[in-house]
């Protein structure tokens, strides 16, 4: 078992929120793991941890197309705020649009933090996901 | 002889009131009457000074021998003095004594000089005469009422190929001319002239001696004496040649204007000053105004000011420079409407090579350009209607697989879960998932629906009356959240529409003024309608939440794009009005501020 002290979920979709907190069980103890609706409410909370000094989240699921804030607000955001931490950003997308992908590919080059493409449905989060671990692989 | 009876003899002679003389059988001037004398400046005679007649006629070399003749004959001769020539005719006579024997000879000797002088003139009018006749190829005829005699002169007679010698009767002569037409008309006329006595001067046609038709003017004219006609004179010359050519210039104008008036295009030919000296129909009907209206004109009578400016800069480029203009599309609004030329001006030379004005062409172009202009439209529609496909794939593709991943996932974690609880959520997840589906399918199938059916019938309907229906169905949602609506649509507007399609545009817009209402303010919605040229702008205005335009402005009208943390926004109302307002032919806009309230403009296309 992978110990990860903080995980955010952002996704507007409670389908898909169940199916993750599901499947990360099976990989992980994370006693604190917190639900959003949208990209808005998930950096609200960061930014108020990291002012606070909590713990910041080490692993974001992260939906595209949210209402108010949608992913890629979100990391702007994210990548504005340059934080020193280590974070692992998985972004699950049932979109298989080209468009979505070279975006990510161009997020990818500029984020400080690792960045993963995970398109939907996905039936297993992988240690990898969680961990930087196999970063050199 | 005896001296007295001499000198008495000759003292008559001497007072002869006619010039005469006697000469002797030698040719000895005897005595001669004063007269004689003074024509030929003599002094009396005497026997002292005698004189030989043949010296005073040193034209008449013969004269000696005529004399012995002893026969009476004539001469011709003239004697120049200092005042000029005079004309004289002797007449000599054989002078006989009692016993009928030659003595000598008598001469009596006239002046002629008037009568000499006339035929001189005469003379030189006939010449004159026969030189016009000659220069103008003009022959003339005479008809003598009295005798009926008819005289063609030479050219007369060559006009009608007939030989000199030919002597035509009245009959024959009018028989020279066409039968029908021509040969009646002249009976006509000759008849007249004798009868009214009308001259005459008229073009017909003659057949030849050698059967040639050839064309003749020929005139008459009266000579009146005492009230009645004595005389026709008349000329007749060809014209033959003439009138062919005129034909030919005629046939030539015939066929030129012919062209010129059914060419499809608007010609006209300008002078150096660009006045309008000739046009076809095409250009006459396209300024609307008669030929005659037109010529004489020049583009600042006709245009206005800045479309005359353009044309006669033109006019003088080509004239000046002598470079034609080829097809130049140009656009002239004249009378309010605008029509598109092709339009050429090419230089004008006259028969001396210099410049004198210019040819125009202008072939309008209009419906061409009209059909292009569609053409891009179609263009413009097409791709638009593409984009908006490529968006509608997209939207299709990315909702149903999220549901399907969605599916996928959930049954995935079905097979291996044990836990018949955590079955039983995962079983109602799925069932979950499946009404999202359909509510997806839903919604696409309405999207598809005012995409497709554009043969959905548009009926013209009241604004106002329309507004205050669905206020009404919708009276205890407004009721609830307190909200106060002012219609302010005036009652007369009428807007082509699809009903269906209108209920859910206002339903929609306002369902949206109360949903984002802001939580300081009663909800307050405005709504307005302006007629104009384009069509019926209806307003939405609301006070409430307000958006981001700046940051959200590309998305509001978008699927599935919410913006507002609410349970029940679901993304989807503002799309399908969008796609509702544009399969009509209409559009919308919005405009709004945070915090102060939102404006929704629709715009009712009036043409489609």
């Amino acid at each position: 078992m992978k110990k990860v002290s903080c995980i955010f979920i952002v996704d507007d979709d409670p389908i898909t929120v169940f199916g993750i907190k599901k499947m990360l069980k099976s990989v992980t103890n994370c006693d604190d793991v917190q639900i959003f609706q949208n990209g808005k409410e998930a950096f609200d909370a960061l930014l108020e941890r990291h002012e606070s000094n909590k713990t910041i989240p080490d692993v974001i699921f992260l939906d595209i197309n949210m209402p108010i804030m949608d992913g890629w607000d979100f990391l702007d955001e994210l990548i504005a705020l340059d934080l020193k931490e280590h974070i692992i950003i998985n972004m699950i997308t049932s979109s298989i649009d080209p468009l979505d992908h070279q975006k990510w590919s161009n997020f990818k080059d500029k984020c400080p933090y690792i960045l993963n493409f995970k398109n939907k449905p996905i039936f297993k989060i992988e240690a990898t996901d969680l961990g930087s671990m196999d970063m050199a692989s | 002889m005896k001296a007295v009876e001499r000198v008495d003899q000759f003292y008559l002679l001497k007072q002869l009131p006619k010039a005469t003389a006697l000469l002797c059988k030698k040719g000895v001037l005897l005595d001669a009457s004063s007269s004689w004398l003074d024509i030929f400046g003599l002094p009396p005679q005497n026997p002292d000074h005698q004189t030989m007649v043949f010296q005073l006629y040193p034209n008449a070399s013969d004269l000696k021998k005529r004399l012995k003749e002893n026969k009476p004959f004539t001469l011709g001769h003239k004697v120049t003095k200092n005042n000029g020539t005079c004309h004289y005719k002797s007449y000599f006579a054989p002078w006989f004594d009692e016993k009928e024997n030659v003595i000598g000879t008598i001469i009596q000797t006239d002046d002629v000089t008037s009568e000499v002088e006339k035929e001189q003139q005469t003379a030189w009018l006939q010449h004159i005469l026969e030189t016009k006749v000659e220069v103008s190829k003009t022959g003339w005829w005479e008809f003598e009422i009295a005798t009926k005699q008819l005289t063609w002169c030479k050219e007369t007679k060559r006009i009608h190929q007939v030989p000199d010698c030919f002597e035509p009767t009245t009959m024959e002569a009018i028989e020279f001319f066409k039968p029908g037409y021509s040969q009646n008309k002249v009976s006509m006329l000759f008849h007249k002239a004798i009868e009214n006595h009308q001259s005459y001067d008229t073009n017909l046609i003659i057949i030849t001696f050698n059967g040639e038709e050839r064309w003749v003017r020929v005139t008459g004219k009266p000579h009146i004496e005492n009230g009645s006609t004595t005389k026709i004179f008349g000329t007749i010359r060809d014209i033959h040649d003439e009138v062919m050519a005129e034909n030919k210039v005629k046939e030539h104008q015939q066929l030129l204007s012919t062209l010129v008036d059914s060419l499809p295009l608007n010609v006209y030919v300008k002078d150096l000053e660009s006045r309008k000296v000739l046009i076809n129909k095409g250009e006459s009907h396209y300024i609307n105004k008669s030929k005659e209206e037109i010529i004489g004109k020049n583009d600042f009578d006709i245009y206005n000011e800045d479309t005359a400016k353009i044309s006669r800069e033109e006019d003088i480029q080509v004239m000046k420079h002598l470079t034609p203009i080829i097809g130049k599309e140009t656009a002239i609004t004249h009378n309010g409407k605008t029509t598109h030329f092709l339009t050429s001006k090419i230089p004008y030379f006259d028969l001396d090579g210099k410049v004198c004005g210019l040819i125009g062409m202008s072939l309008d172009i209009s419906s061409i350009k009209k059909k292009e202009c569609e053409l891009r439209d179609l263009i413009k529609i097409t791709s638009m209607q593409n984009q908006k496909l490529i968006g509608f794939a997209h939207i299709v593709s990315h909702n149903l697989r999220s549901h399907s991943a969605n599916f996928s996932m959930l049954l995935e974690f079905l097979k291996s879960e044990s836990d018949p609880k955590e079955r039983e959520r995962i079983v109602q997840m799925l069932s979950q998932a499946s009404d999202n589906l359909l509510e997806t399918l839903g919604n696409l199938n309405q999207v598809v629906d005012v995409n497709t059916k554009t043969s959905v019938t548009k009926k013209q309907l009241f604004l106002k009356h329309n507004i205050v229906k669905v206020l009404q169905n919708f009276s205890a949602f407004l009721d609830k959240n307190d909200s106060h609506v002012i219609n302010q649509v005036a009652e007369d507007i009428k807007v082509d529409c699809v009903p269906a399609y209108l209920e859910s545009i206002v339903l929609n817009l306002i369902s949206n003024a109360v949903k984002y209402r802001s939580p300081d303010r009663k909800p307050l919605i405005i709504i307005n309608a302006v007629k104009s040229k384009e069509g019926v702008l209806l307003s939405i205005s609301d006070n409430g939440l307000g958006i981001d335009l700046e940051k959200y402005g590309d998305k509001i009208f978008g699927m599935y794009k919410t913006f507002h943390n609410r349970e029940d926004s679901k993304g989807f109302g503002l799309y399908l009005v969008k796609n509702q307002i544009e399969a009509m032919g209409g559009s919308i806009t919005v405009q709004s501020e945070v915090d102060k309230g939102t404006t929704f403009n629709v715009y009712f296309n009036e043409e489609s």
